[in-house]
């Protein structure tokens, strides 16, 4: 069997919500043991948002939390007392990694910074992804994902073009950020491969973020220009738009990039009158074509559409929503969909990795864990304690097996 | 320079789009060797050219296959099965190399009945699920800005190939790497990839308010936005000042749910007197996520950024441009100049494959 990039890696994992989360999602299908740290007091809020209401454990019971936290195992610590913030760093020599995504100063008010943690591991890892950083100006402001995506230009660029800025339907900037995480961690781990050393990797997400939308700061900084919200149009392909098909909002996107593929589209949708139109009068008329393209496209689902204009050779493709996204059959062909049993809730299809290495084959391996599922076997196993001192610490409430006034979420 | 993360790495680019281009960017900035095989037809706009290609050498596309075997990793965005067709099979050259990492990055992925479609930036994005919840009811589903399909498959592909790289250093072996920008989507719904898989409803675009306390509102001088958990909500009224959120109506999290149209009401009237500069003062002094939209040209005035130093000043044939640098701190980092198209072939066949020009 070939080995997954990450094999041998661990990582403590103190990230919450959605950012780190995706990231450390992806590092354990690559392989890497993920210890998922929660405090009793304050766990992550993902378990309690989408649990069914009533289930009897209900932040053991989200699909959103067990999507994203799938092949990692729970261990809880209260970090704000000395003896969880002791059997925190005893566990640190044993990881390579330790991840968070806390407000920017949480971490070093629980004494838990860079230099207290290369005090018990020299070549540790550690990285940070508050909202705006470690350092500068705006380190304080706190974000989730829609406030890093205003923040660093993308939402003024979105729009249907009457001047409302648009959020992206996902707080898009947690996993931007969570997937460059996993690029930092891994240049880390070659750096730390070829000079024995370990590094601080202070991640802003508001930079992630930015990092994608590189072309509206060049023309910014050359031309003073400021982007245009152009709704679902390009300033080159025409016509390109989303259009109504039959049935109940069902959309389909069409984007046409050329002469040829527009008199393939013109011709297939009966539009022969305008089949000869050069790109720029296309641009011209679009709220004509685009009129007649919507007449053919209300009489065809959108799956249909599609499938007869790339038949045809134009690019278009069907606006799968969160549902029938999982019933598409290209994903369906590739096997995308997983179905992994979790012992709280029923089975619901969950994406395997979108990277594929076509030959380690990274496959989902266990359920996400249950809360404090793996206290004993860290506690004891990894770190030698006794089952007194384990019990000694779910006396004080440092460890936990369910949280503490979890309707707060 | 040696301590660059990725000095002596070599890194070939094929394809030449923003999915591959981007995916190469950090690469070259990091230190890697990154040489871009040039098409004969330039794919990518004159401002693309200035953010993606800094720091990568040029050459033309001859030859690939020895450059290639002389690679750590390649990066390529063609359609499926482009590569093999200009005799690089990624099995053959895997077999030849096995250290060599090579990241196919394409739309739908290697196989499948969409396999062969033809794609863009809106077109993948569609398809990967994001659209569907970007808009307003009623209103057609929404393209974000810039070409984030396209993005995304190459922000996956950098850190998909340094990982595999890292693997090929530890365990000897590399990979190929199949990327479909569907599947990098499809995998990020927030809750309602999750959610509708498990109850079988679909999640319905909430144009800029997903509730109440989480959305975008128009403020005095533009546009400003919150987001607020249920254990933000305290702050959230402290913040507002408004003795009437302190009925149970809106502390409670299930009947303020019932209560959104109201609360909704309320937030657009708070927000519509305070400048964005005050919002984002008031988020701090209260501890609740409060943000401001702001355009590229005011984040590129951020001081925030300056200090960080996260633009790189590159110049172009029109001028000066500033472009997103290093993505986090912690690494030795070069900016990096721009090159010439098939400015570097002898070069490049030079230091790579040994020859004399």
């Amino acid at each position: 069997m070939k080995r997954l990039p990450l094999e041998g890696i661990r990582i403590a994992d103190l990230s919450m919500m959605w950012a780190g989360p995706y990231a450390t999602r992806i590092l354990a299908e690559m392989g890497a043991e993920v210890l998922k740290i929660e405090s009793p007091t304050a766990w992550d809020n993902v378990r309690t948002l989408g649990a069914l209401p009533d289930e009897d454990e209900p932040w053991n019971a989200s699909a959103y939390f067990n999507d994203y936290n799938r092949d990692k195992k729970s261990l809880t610590i209260d970090l704000s007392g000395d003896l969880g913030r002791e059997l925190f760093l005893d566990l640190v020599p044993h990881c390579d990694v330790v991840i968070e995504n806390y407000r920017a100063d949480v971490l070093d008010n629980l004494g838990l910074g860079y230099e207290v943690l290369r005090e018990r591991r020299a070549d540790i890892i550690l990285v940070s992804m508050a909202g705006f950083g470690k350092t500068g100006s705006e380190r304080n402001h706190v974000g989730y994902g829609p406030i890093i995506e205003q923040m660093s230009g993308l939402t003024s660029m979105t729009g249907y073009g009457d001047g409302v800025p648009m959020k992206t339907g996902i707080s898009y900037g947690d996993p931007v950020a969570g997937v460059a995480a996993t690029g930092a961690i891994a240049l880390a781990l070659i750096q730390r491969q070829r000079t024995g050393e370990g590094t601080f990797v202070d991640l802003a997400q508001r930079e992630t973020m930015a990092s994608l939308i590189g072309e509206a700061f060049v023309a910014a900084s050359l031309r003073g220009e400021d982007p245009v919200q152009r709704g679902n149009r390009h300033p080159a392909f025409a016509p390109q738009g989303v259009y109504r098909c039959r049935g109940d909002d069902d959309w389909v996107a069409i984007s046409v990039r050329s002469d040829a593929e527009w008199r393939s589209l013109a011709h297939h949708i009966g539009a022969d009158h305008v089949s000869e139109l050069a790109g720029g009068e296309r641009r011209e008329r679009h709220d004509e074509i685009d009129a007649l393209i919507e007449d053919w496209t209300r009489t065809r689902s959108p799956q249909t559409a599609m499938e007869e204009l790339q038949e045809r050779g134009v690019p278009a493709g069907r606006v799968l929503d969160s549902d029938a996204i999982h019933r598409d059959r290209q994903l369906e062909a590739r096997g995308y969909w997983v179905e992994l049993p979790h012992p709280k809730q029923d089975v619901w299809k969950q994406p395997s990795s979108a990277w594929r290495l076509l030959e380690a084959n990274p496959q989902l391996r266990e359920h996400a864990p249950l809360f404090g599922q793996h206290n004993r076997e860290i506690i004891t196993g990894l770190l030698g304690r006794s089952e007194a001192e384990l019990q000694a610490l779910a006396d004080a409430g440092v460890i936990g097996d369910a949280p503490i006034n979890p309707s707060a979420g | 320079m040696s301590d660059l993360p990725l000095t002596g790495v070599r890194v070939l680019e094929i394809g030449g789009g923003i999915s591959a281009a981007f995916a190469t960017r950090w690469m070259a900035g990091f230190g890697a060797d990154v040489v871009r095989v040039d098409a004969a037809a330039e794919a990518l706009g004159d401002d693309q050219v200035a953010c993606l290609l800094p720091g990568k050498r040029r050459v033309a596309a001859n030859g690939l296959h020895e450059l290639a075997l002389a690679a750590d990793i390649v990066v390529e965005d063609g359609k499926p099965g482009s590569l093999a067709a200009r005799g690089l099979n990624p099995e053959t050259l895997r077999r030849e190399r096995p250290r060599l990492v090579i990241t196919s990055i394409s739309s739908f992925g290697k196989d499948g009945p969409y396999a062969g479609y033809e794609s863009t930036n809106l077109v993948a994005h569609a398809l990967g699920g994001i659209l569907s919840l970007t808009g307003s009811p009623g209103r057609p589903p929404l393209c974000n800005g810039g070409s984030q399909a396209e993005y995304l498959g190459g922000l996956n592909g950098f850190s998909a190939s340094v990982t595999a790289y890292f693997g090929a250093l530890v365990h000897g072996e590399g990979d190929w790497i199949d990327i479909s920008l569907q599947e990098c989507a499809a995998g990020m719904l927030e809750l309602h990839g999750p959610m509708s898989a498990a109850t079988g409803e679909r999640s319905e675009r909430r144009a800029n308010q997903t509730s109440a306390v989480w959305g975008i509102y128009p403020c005095a001088d533009g546009f400003g936005g919150v987001c607020a958990l249920a254990r933000q909500i305290p702050a959230l009224f402290a913040m507002v000042g408004d003795p009437d959120l302190e009925d149970e109506r809106f502390t409670d999290p299930h009947k303020r749910l019932e209560h959104n149209d109201e609360l909704e009401a309320r937030m657009w009237v708070w927000f519509s007197d305070k400048t964005r500069a005050e919002l984002l003062q008031l988020g701090v002094e209260h501890k609740v996520p409060t943000g401001v939209v702001y355009t590229p040209k005011e984040v590129l005035g951020s001081s925030s950024l300056q200090e960080r130093g996260f633009f790189d000043a590159i110049d172009t044939p029109t001028g000066r441009a500033q472009v997103p640098g290093r993505p986090f701190l912690g690494f030795a980092w070069r900016k990096g100049a721009l090159h010439a198209a098939c400015a570097d072939t002898e070069a490049v066949r030079r230091d790579w494959l040994g020859e004399n020009a």
